[in-house]
């Protein structure tokens, strides 16, 4: 009878975040997993099964995709690297000032995507505040074109949008991380660099791949930055995604790229978090 | 032969807090030294300099003809056990004793030998591949020990190695470190707020307070001549009972008098709660009329507080089985000259 309550209130509970993710998840997502093996004919869809979206993806898409999944990579470490230094710096270093840190990060979370895309176009553009203070310094004669429109304001964007998603995993991990064990460690041989990877690393392993997830799946989804700041060379998969379901009417192929987009992610992350396992086992 | 470990004019200053006045101490290979003090007295201050984690503000350190004053934990052959342990909660406690050898490029064959022989000693042979998590306080500190011990230091270092454990495991940890000490012969230095452990433990006790070491010296020597009042009120109990001295001889508030080699002024006369003969058998050389307030029965000893003109909370540890004395009762209670010492204030 207790039992029978308790898993009623149980059931009551989780009914809300279950109702949330089958409605607006799990359905959609199967969904589309269904029409990207159905036929668009005449811009109607009909559902006879085939393999042509995924032929299709292999053959027409693989630059961009392959594009999209280095372009990813690239902005995932950069910014688990920098997110990991600043963490690691509010952690150990900053003292009491550290919390206050990670507060201001909490902060810029405030500051929109929009606002930050903005931000970096007016940074980087040819009369934007970085080639103006270069030319006005004797610097450079004519604006550097090449800092806006290109795969690197991409990265530089995309960074910088997502390292707080990175701090936040990665100091909470930290915060799990005792001072005695390190001072051990000095004392028993470790210099200050071995003490960090023998020691702190294999510590926080589950937050830097909560980083670089979180870096890395934001990245690869995104259409709206490489749009904005990435130029003719700097079209991510994404823009393709955005097109076949807008102008091109065709659903199943945008379908098809969404789910080989997602099932490269999985692979990466799945492939980054071994490599982490691997790289700070512990040894005898 | 100099001193394993010397230091000179070791200071610490935190800005305009002194941490630890300048003070030398040397110590002898083989000894195994207390550093006995209230919190805040700088004695964990001193032995982290002595470990390498704080750099001293003046001073050097000298280990086994070394200066290694500004060398790091890592370049130091001291190892410590952490208050709290510092075990590494990644690794089993195989790894955890392993890891000194394996950063000193130790061969496996010789580390695995190591380990188990660290491991045999504090006995936790069969417990090297649990994880950290899984062990108690009692076995954690074992470990701690290990990995310390295992790196065969020339000066072991603890820092309040027992503090958090319960009072009957610290007994046996205590009966262990002895244990190993004989068994290694090696030189240890431990920090301790609590004087039984010092007491019972060390070979030579080093008391602090407030930033300065108050006396160095065998436990017997800190018991039976503490050098201060506050030595004599940290270790162990006594009785304080106010005097004046002139021209050499004592006068306490009751009248009675004897001799003493002091400076003029007003002195306190520290006696032992079980130097105080109750009741006076004969053979004291000082008496006193005193109230018994209460008594209580402690089972190896009983033990009584009194009241008299000489003070109100006069404590007095007997072993005698008699039980005559009621409460309320006046008795007369007498010390031998020789049993008490002579603090000035």
């Amino acid at each position: 009878m207790k039992d029978r309550s308790l898993s009623i209130r149980a059931a009551l509970q989780l009914a809300p975040t279950i109702g949330v993710l089958l409605f607006v998840f799990v359905l959609p997502t199967a969904y589309f997993f269904v029409i990207s093996f159905w036929r668009v004919r005449a811009f109607k869809l009909r559902p006879e099964f085939t393999f042509d979206q995924y032929r299709q993806v292999l053959a027409e898409f693989s630059d961009p995709l392959q594009f999209t999944l280095a372009l990813a990579s690239v902005v995932a470490i950069v910014t688990v690297l920098i997110a990991l230094g600043f963490a690691y710096f509010c952690r150990f270093q900053a003292g009491p000032a550290g919390p206050a840190f990670i507060f201001l990060v909490l902060v810029t979370l405030f500051g929109g995507y929009l606002t930050k895309i903005y931000m970096w176009k007016t940074i980087l553009g040819s009369a934007g505040i970085l080639n103006t203070a270069l030319m006005e310094l004797g610097l450079i004669d004519s604006p550097i074109t090449a800092l806006l429109y290109s795969p690197v304001a991409v990265i530089i964007t995309l960074v910088h949008y997502t390292l707080p998603l990175a701090i936040l995993p990665i100091y909470g991990a930290l915060r799990g991380v005792e001072d005695v064990p390190l001072e051990a460690a000095r004392d028993l041989g470790a210099g200050r660099l071995r003490t960090f990877f023998d020691i702190v690393l294999p510590q926080i392993r589950s937050g830097i791949v909560a980083a670089f997830s979180l870096s890395f799946i934001f990245t690869a989804g995104d259409y709206v930055t490489p749009l904005m700041v990435g130029g003719p060379n700097a079209s991510m998969i994404g823009v393709f995604i955005q097109n076949q379901f807008g102008n091109r009417l065709n659903s199943p192929l945008g379908s098809a790229l969404s789910f080989v987009v997602i099932a490269s992610c999985m692979v990466i992350v799945l492939a980054f978090a071994t490599a982490m396992v691997s790289v700070t086992r512990s040894r005898r | 032969m100099s001193a394993l470990v010397q230091l000179r004019r070791v200071s610490k200053a935190y800005g305009v807090v002194k941490a630890v006045e300048p003070l030398d101490i040397e110590i002898q290979a083989g000894e195994f030294m207390a550093i006995l003090g209230p919190s805040g007295c700088g004695k964990t201050t001193l032995l982290r300099m002595i470990g390498g984690f704080i750099q001293p503000s003046t001073g050097e350190i000298i280990l086994d003809g070394v200066d290694v004053t500004r060398l790091g934990p890592e370049r130091r052959p001291t190892n410590m056990v952490f208050q709290g342990y510092g075990l590494f909660p990644h690794m089993s406690v195989a790894q955890n004793v392993s890891y000194g050898l394996r950063l000193a490029q130790v061969s496996l064959p010789e580390r695995k030998r190591r380990v188990e022989e660290a491991l045999a000693l504090v006995h936790l042979e069969d417990f090297g591949e649990r994880r950290i998590e899984q062990l108690s306080g009692g076995q954690r500190q074992r470990v701690a020990l290990a990995r310390a011990l295992v790196m065969r230091p020339k000066v072991l270092l603890l820092d309040e190695p027992l503090a958090a454990l319960d009072l009957k495991l610290r007994r046996a940890m205590q009966e262990e470190f002895r244990r190993i000490h004989a068994l290694i012969g090696g030189t240890f230095i431990f920090v301790t707020h609590d004087q039984e452990e010092a007491m019972s433990l060390a070979t030579r006790i080093c008391v602090m307070d407030r930033a300065r070491v108050v006396q160095d010296g065998t436990p017997e020597e800190i018991y039976r001549r503490p050098a201060t009042r506050f030595v004599s009120r940290f270790i162990g109990e006594a009785n304080f009972f106010h005097g004046v001295a002139q021209s050499n001889v004592v006068t306490l508030r009751n009248g009675a008098s004897f001799s003493a080699k002091v400076n003029d002024g007003e002195v306190d006369c520290v006696v032992r709660p079980e130097d105080i003969c109750l009741p006076d058998q004969g053979g004291c050389d000082i008496r006193a009329e005193a109230i018994v307030e209460n008594v209580t029965f402690l089972g190896h000893h009983r033990q009584y507080r009194l009241s008299s003109v000489l003070g109100d909370d006069i404590i007095v540890s007997s072993r005698d089985r008699s039980p005559d004395i009621d409460v309320g009762s006046t008795v007369t209670i007498g010390w031998r000259v020789a049993d008490q010492r002579i603090v000035s204030q």
